[in-house]
């Protein structure tokens, strides 16, 4: 191995955080799956631990290691189609510099997403989502005061909900101007 | 340098072998007798040595308790496991509870931890090696089944340090057998390997272009083997000899040898002559005091009938090998038997008809593996191949997804199954409270979301980092595969990018002190039936 080799490898393990994916395995941004694999099998026989396995230094098969973990990094996100349109939206985005490196939507916060909708909708207390769903029937029998009673009780226990101030919102435009037990 | 060996070691349930590279083949170096695959049974003999191999295996009816085979069954796995229970109905020596969780064998009056078993059988290869080259071995590849999980992969390899071999790389068994069959070929095709081994099936889908050798997939069952084959014809024996006799040959320990032995004679004969002649005479004793023989007499229709549901359960593998890949069966060019069970005729048929074409004959399923270990072995070894355009290069998978535990007995995905190694993944995790001053992650590995569903690797500890409120430490943990499949955790404080120190706080694994420990017992144990060097 020269010391051409060793330097190039040496500078390619430096810079590599500062690379996108397709940079990794040198491809243009259109590549389709046939050019990602080609350059994937490229780039495998040149930097593979094993080629060096026997190589005396410690530096340069860590730096080697360094290398080829992004490479294999790389290709199992660019050979899955809807991962490279994602990563390709990431990289060409305004905050490329953090997304550099793939991260799958994580599953708990794909699911703690789902949930916070699920609570906007129902509620997050037992007695603000009873409240609520009383307040829905009220308003689909156009009885206006009791709803109006049902929603202000649930917002008692969530003040914050916006989904139930909305839905206060318009009981109260609903509800007749006249009331008629008020006395003048 | 350059006449330094190493050789290539298929390490099995239960048969092994060792190759080597001489003059740019790949060659199976036979045993002083010729023999070419060697019984994986190790018999602690009266003297004190140890005799491994096929003379061994003849031991474990004459000398059960001292006799360990299928010790391959139970490396890397924990005290509580499934097999570790099923095994302890069935094998005739003791299996015992180590530190840890761990599994111990108990021996004449000494207890071994699993990969102290297996590394006397790579001691044995080793010597097998050393005299047929004529000098001394020191490094080796050894194999392991695709599907074994982290524990098991480092098990082996602390196998292979015990036996005193430096351990240049654990190969999936599979991957060896397409090494074994595209070396040198130039071919660029898709193949598929169907290893169906004594005690594990594996089946990978590969990818060869001219000398990379891409796996696409790999996915197994490590509960299933040729074992079960014999396991069906033993139920069928003793279930007839109970009904006639009235006599459960199960009960008894010899009875259950002399079974087994008879159930293995009977799959090879049945599948090799189409019918099979059990004959065993003086079985066991009537209460009476009259000798009862065993016979029977098995037809290959029965037998396929009797192993029917086990030949569906290695397509089911196959089936979900094939579409992780994303490819049908049509799109396979070529399909590689390994194991001695693919020799059977039901099972060349159901392969044929599952591929709709023929599997590739002229390989050798009992070798191919070890010559593939071998050929790996020469190429980690000569940094020279690689220059001169006779290396290949291995891009394998794990078979397994890695895992961390939550909260709540649930698990978050950290690096998918099928993703190629070596690799590594960040995760960044905060304090929880004020003043911690300690990390503890739970690595396992697995499909389910559950941990309980999951195989625990270790528990990890980290400390060393900044002392802060809750939430304002972040330690960046990263999860590393390396190219022999093992996991690798290490952690950094985010902020001081310091390495924080990483402690293993359970682990079915032996420790370092507990492996200098075992290399020294074993250099002492002698082998039996070796002329001294």
């Amino acid at each position: 191995m020269d010391l051409e080799f060793l330097m190039a490898v040496e500078a390619r393990s430096a810079a590599i955080d500062a690379q996108d994916y397709f940079e990794v395995l040198g491809l243009p941004r259109e590549a389709q799956p046939a050019d990602i694999k080609a350059a994937y099998y490229r780039e495998s026989r040149a930097f593979h631990p094993d080629r060096f396995a026997a190589a005396p230094s410690a530096e340069l098969r860590a730096q080697i290691g360094r290398i080829y973990r992004r490479i294999n990094e790389a290709y199992t996100v660019l050979r899955d189609d809807a991962r490279r349109r994602r990563y390709l939206a990431d990289v060409t985005g305004p905050e490329r510099d953090k997304k550099l490196r793939f991260t799958e939507a994580e599953e708990s916060q794909v699911k703690a997403e789902q949930k916070q909708k699920l609570e906007e909708v129902f509620g997050q207390t037992p007695n603000g989502r009873k409240f609520y769903a009383a307040a829905l029937k009220e308003v689909e029998g156009q009885r206006w005061d009791t709803a109006e009673r049902a929603i202000k009780s649930a917002l008692m226990y969530e003040p914050g909900n916006a989904r139930f101030k909305e839905l206060l919102a318009q009981i109260e435009k609903s509800k007749p101007k006249h009331d008629p037990f008020k006395i003048r | 340098m350059n006449d330094d060996i190493a050789v290539g070691i298929d390490l099995g349930t239960s048969y092994s072998c060792v190759a080597a590279m001489l003059d740019g083949a790949p060659q199976v170096l036979p045993n002083e007798w010729g023999e070419r695959t060697h019984a994986s049974v190790v018999s602690f003999l009266d003297d004190a040595s140890v005799l491994v191999g096929n003379n061994a295996k003849k031991n474990i009816i004459t000398n059960a308790e001292n006799t360990v085979y299928s010790a391959k069954r139970l490396i890397g796995r924990f005290y509580f496991s499934d097999e570790v229970k099923k095994a302890q109905a069935v094998m005739p020596y003791k299996i015992v509870e180590g530190p840890n969780n761990s599994v111990r064998i108990g021996v004449r009056d000494k207890v071994f931890a699993v990969p102290e078993i297996s590394a006397l059988v790579l001691k044995e290869m080793k010597a097998i090696a050393e005299t047929a080259l004529g000098r001394e071995v020191k490094k080796a590849v050894v194999t392991c089944p695709a599907y074994f999980n982290d524990n098991q992969r480092q098990a082996t390899k602390d196998a292979g340090r015990i036996a005193g071999l430096e351990v240049l790389r654990i190969i999936n068994e599979p991957t060896a057998a397409a090494l074994a069959y595209g070396f040198g070929k130039d071919i660029s095709q898709r193949i598929c390997i169907y290893d169906l081994g004594g005690g594990t099936f594996d089946v990978s889908v590969l990818e060869i272009g001219r000398d990379v050798f891409e796996v696409l997939s790999t996915a197994g069952d490590t509960y299933l083997g040729g074992d079960d084959f014999d396991d069906r014809i033993m139920a069928w024996l003793a279930d007839d000899f109970l009904k006639n006799h009235g006599l459960d040959l199960r009960q008894n320990r010899y009875c259950l040898q002399m079974l087994k032995e008879a159930g293995e004679k009977a799959k090879i004969e049945v599948g090799r002559d189409g019918v099979a002649d059990i004959q065993v005479p003086a079985i066991c004793q009537s209460p009476e005091g009259q000798v009862l023989d065993l016979k029977q007499t098995l037809q290959a229709e029965q037998f396929n009938r009797m192993v029917m549901d086990l030949v569906q359960r290695t397509f089911k593998v196959c089936d979900e090998a094939l579409q992780s890949a994303r490819i049908t069966a049509s799109d396979i060019d070529a399909v590689i038997l390994v194991g001695g069970p693919t020799r059977l005729p039901i099972i060349r048929q159901s392969v044929r008809h599952y591929f709709q074409r023929e599997p590739l004959t002229g390989i050798d399923p009992d070798e191919v593996v070890a010559l593939g270990a071998s050929i790996q072995a020469s190429a980690l070894l000569n940094a020279a191949a690689a220059e001169s355009g006779q290396a290949s290069y291995l891009l394998d998978v794990t078979p397994l997804s890695l895992r961390v535990a939550t909260v709540g007995g649930y698990t978050e995905k950290i690096l998918a199954k099928n993703t190629p190694i070596p690799i590594e993944k960040s995760k960044t995790f905060t304090t929880s409270r004020d003043g911690q001053d300690r990390v503890k992650i739970r690595v396992v590995q697995g499909e389910s979301n559950r941990v309980e569903e999951c195989e625990l690797l270790g528990e990890f500890e980290f400390s060393g980092f900044r002392v802060s409120k809750r939430g304002d430490v972040q330690i960046e943990v990263t999860f590393e595969i390396d190219p022999n499949g093992i996991v690798n955790v290490s952690a950094m404080d985010r902020e001081s990018k310091k390495r924080a120190t990483t402690t293993i706080s359970l682990s079915s694994g032996l420790s370092e002190k507990d492996i200098q420990t075992a290399i020294d017992t074993a250099a002492e144990i002698e082998l039996a039936g070796h002329q001294p060097a």
